[in-house]
């Protein structure tokens, strides 16, 4: 079945729905209306106002009584309308919900998901990509979909774990890529990256959007003979640090690419796992693609320039391969 | 306790405004009470002034010699429960004072929080919620832990940062929980945070078809914080069954409370959340108790959440470092003469002799004993192993068997079958 990377989340969660009870839905919008980008079009018809809950704008209130809930061994999805706004809730997250298993041993099985990520003209409050302020807060999932198989098997995966999982869905994505997704039930392993590319040359380790902008760009390399290995991480935590050092062995040089910007940025956190796990198979130094230091801009040309693109890919990789 | 609403008369032109017309003329006068169940009113207020010596400090003016008031027969509270609910507020007092020592003897790590003068608000409250009913202490509500059947041993070897702590070490104070037998969140240090949280226990647990109070307690400088309003008003929107606490102590750290809010009460703000209020005594455990007991109904009615605003002072400073210099020394004689313990044991042997002095004498060395015997306990306690700060962080390799705790929710499914959406979005 071919689905849209938005239909497949929205499948996942409808399935999840059907499978067990405790599942439940909350945030703003997403009842009769169906959500801002309807991930939860027709969910309340079916599940009911109970399951399917408009809350007040008060992101703090909504991670809050998630938290509440799974306390009471209920499995909530919190929709943020955009996951700007995650930042509202962050001491519910950091404080509350990442250190309650490591304080106090008791479990968290909630899952906090919504949009993210730019290339859609959304200006500074509705194109970020804060799965970094998550990355760093031990106890959280992190996860960062790039095709609708994944979408839809990770989602199922958050749901069904027993940790405060944060799934950030990238915006651009949503109805842009379709791709093969199973009838059968599956769930793709929360964790685990995935080689989308097979290459000897140099590895691109990326995730989300830029698996396709990486992928675009292996497509324009492959007529000069230079060979791209991709690999999606899929979870940004925890990181899957044995497919990081795998591919880095195989193609002895590296470029990490992501969208957020580049201080403090997870490639900083990959180029130091590389460094410990693998440095004596490294070739080249270790290149870094990525969002600029300051907010996203509005204008689509700033936006153009403020975001990693297939040609800044193309450019390194020429770079990296003849160094 | 419900919300009575009065409208007074339209004016005969109605309330909309026309040209011309003066608006001022057309408002609707809505009167809500807030019950107070205080036998007495304190008009002490604090402010800021400057002395000759150039220092600011704060000034307390009000009547300082105010009668002390009787304790209010309870509505509901027997004789036998009025003494259960004393001796906790004595387990309470004399395990701080044994925390006290501790610190002194230099074993405990950090500081030592009290709830001195606050016992009969923490006690009495819990003690009116049912079993399978959910609770979160704040920092001073150590005597609510002790109701809800934890150990004192409990509280000192958190203080302690012992090996066999509930936390094992890795968290201090009443920063605990339990989700298996007492139904205890733990809390964190940010205050506010526990109202969401709690409300969200109420709504798991209503899917799972059971109406639980759910208690929790802010202070008068906590309640000031956004999530406070946020998870107030969660509760109030989605009916949920909390009963919320405001431990009106007049001061935050060194910050007296009229420079936190404005209104009279804080229980006034229960009216622009559209729940009912009720004000009371902190140091009167009958009106505490009375108060949380219709609450507590109310919760497991399914008729929504409860505002208790319950006035008393902080009578130790904000933790144990804390002389608490800066508060006017004549207000903590006034609310010295209004100790709860003090008040509640001559409720109990004089005015109702409920107890016998010697049966009273009694009572304190039995619950002395115990605070021994606790202590003794939680000192034996080793340290943890400086590895045990490693793992846990995540729920792993089936370390909890999660399932809904009241049972499984009941689901109805209507007709509306799966189909794709085609709706339009912005940002495409
Ligand atoms: C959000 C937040 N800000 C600051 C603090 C630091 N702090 C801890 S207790 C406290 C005073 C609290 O006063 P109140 O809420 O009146 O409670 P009380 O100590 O009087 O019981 C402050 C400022 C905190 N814990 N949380
Ligand atoms: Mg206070």
């Amino acid at each position: 079945m071919q689905l849209t990377y938005l239909e497949a989340i929205r499948q996942g969660i409808w399935e999840e729905m059907d499978r067990d009870p405790s599942v439940f839905c909350l945030g703003e919008d997403i009842g009769i209306y169906g959500g801002a980008f309807k991930v939860t079009d027709g969910f309340i018809d079916r599940f009911g106002p109970e399951r399917v809950i408009d809350t007040p704008i008060a992101e703090s209130a909504i991670v809050g009584a998630a938290f509440g809930a799974s306390l009471t061994g209920m499995r909530p999805v919190a929709e943020f309308q955009f996951m700007d706004f995650i930042g509202c809730a962050f001491n519910q997250i950091s404080n509350m919900v990442a250190k309650t298993h490591y304080l106090w041993g008791a479990p968290a099985p909630l899952v906090l998901r919504g949009p993210s990520g730019g290339y859609v003209h959304g200006g500074p409050f509705h194109s970020q990509n804060p799965e970094m302020w998550f990355v760093h807060n031990p106890g959280l999932k992190v996860i960062c979909p790039a095709t609708p198989y994944d979408a839809k098997g990770l989602i199922k995966a958050a749901i069904r774990d027993n940790n405060p999982c944060i799934f950030f869905e990238h915006k651009y994505l949503y109805r842009r890529i379709k791709g093969e997704v199973p009838a059968d039930d599956y769930v793709v392993p929360i964790g685990k990256a995935n080689i989308v590319r097979e290459g000897r040359d140099l590895s691109i380790v990326t995730y989300a959007a830029m698996v396709h902008t990486a992928l675009e760009a292996a497509e324009i390399l492959a007529k000069e003979n230079i060979d791209l290995e991709i690999l999606d991480l899929r979870t940004v935590s925890p990181l899957d640090r044995e497919a990081i050092a795998a591919t880095v062995k195989k193609t002895n040089k590296v470029i990490i690419l992501h969208e957020h910007s580049r201080t403090g940025g997870l490639a900083g956190e990959i180029a130091a796992i590389i460094n410990e796990e693998v440095f004596d198979d490294l070739d080249g130094p270790i290149v870094r693609i990525t969002g600029l230091d300051s907010a996203v801009p509005f204008s689509p040309p700033q936006e153009h320039h403020y975001l990693p693109k297939v040609e800044d890919v193309v450019r390194e990789s020429r770079r990296l391969k003849a160094y | 306790m419900a919300i009575k609403k009065k409208n007074s008369k339209h004016s005969p032109n109605g309330s909309r405004r026309h040209n011309g017309a003066s608006p001022a003329t057309t408002i609707d006068l809505r009167t809500y009470s807030i019950p107070d169940l205080r036998l007495e009113h304190p008009d002490l207020s604090v402010r800021q002034s400057t002395e000759k010596d150039g220092h600011v400090r704060y000034e307390v003016t009000g009547n300082l010699d105010a009668p002390v008031p009787p304790i209010r027969d309870s509505k509901y509270l027997s004789k036998q429960q009025c003494i259960e609910i004393y001796r906790y507020m004595l387990l309470n007092r004399k395990m701080e004072v044994a925390l006290e020592n501790l610190y002194k003897q230099g074993k405990v790590v950090g500081g030592v929080y009290f709830g001195l003068g606050q016992e009969a608000c923490s006690c009495a409250s819990a003690y009116a919620l049912d079993k399978d009913d959910w609770f979160a202490p704040m920092i001073r509500n150590q005597g609510s832990l002790l109701v809800r059947g934890f150990a004192a041993r409990d509280t000192m070897m958190q203080y302690m940062a012992k090996a066999d702590s509930p936390t094992r070490g890795r968290d201090g104070t009443s920063h605990f929980g339990d989700i298996e037998k007492r139904n205890m969140v733990s809390p964190i240090s940010m205050l506010g945070d526990l109202i969401p949280v709690l409300s969200g226990v109420a709504l798991g647990a209503r899917l799972q078809g059971r109406n639980v109070a759910v208690m929790t307690y802010i202070g008068d400088g906590g309640q000031s914080t956004g999530v406070t309003y946020e998870g107030i008003n969660f509760a109030a929107v989605q009916n949920l069954g909390l009963v919320l606490f405001i431990e009106s102590n007049l001061w935050a750290y060194s910050t007296p409370s009229e420079m936190q809010y404005r209104c009279k009460d804080l229980a006034e703000r229960a009216i622009g959340y559209g729940i009912p209020g009720v004000i009371v005594d902190g140091t009167d455990a009958c009106q505490v108790y009375d108060a949380a007991r219709e609450a507590v109904e109310r919760a497991h009615a399914g008729e929504g959440p409860t505002l208790i605003e319950a006035k008393m002072m902080r009578m130790k400073g904000h933790a144990i470092h804390d002389a608490a210099s800066y508060v006017p020394k004549p207000m903590f004689d006034f609310w010295k003469k209004r100790d709860p313990i003090a008040r509640f044991d001559n409720y109990l042997v004089k005015e109702k002799k409920w107890l016998s002095s010697k049966e009273n004498a009694e009572l304190i060395s039995e619950v002395e004993r115990i605070i021994e015997a606790e202590r003794e306990i939680a000192i034996n306690s080793p340290m943890p192993e400086p590895e045990s700060a490693e793992g846990g962080v995540y729920c792993e390799d089936g370390c909890h068997d999660i399932k809904p705790k009241y049972g499984t929710p009941k689901v109805k499914k209507g007709t509306g079958g799966y189909k794709e959406t085609e709706a339009a979005v912005h940002l495409k």
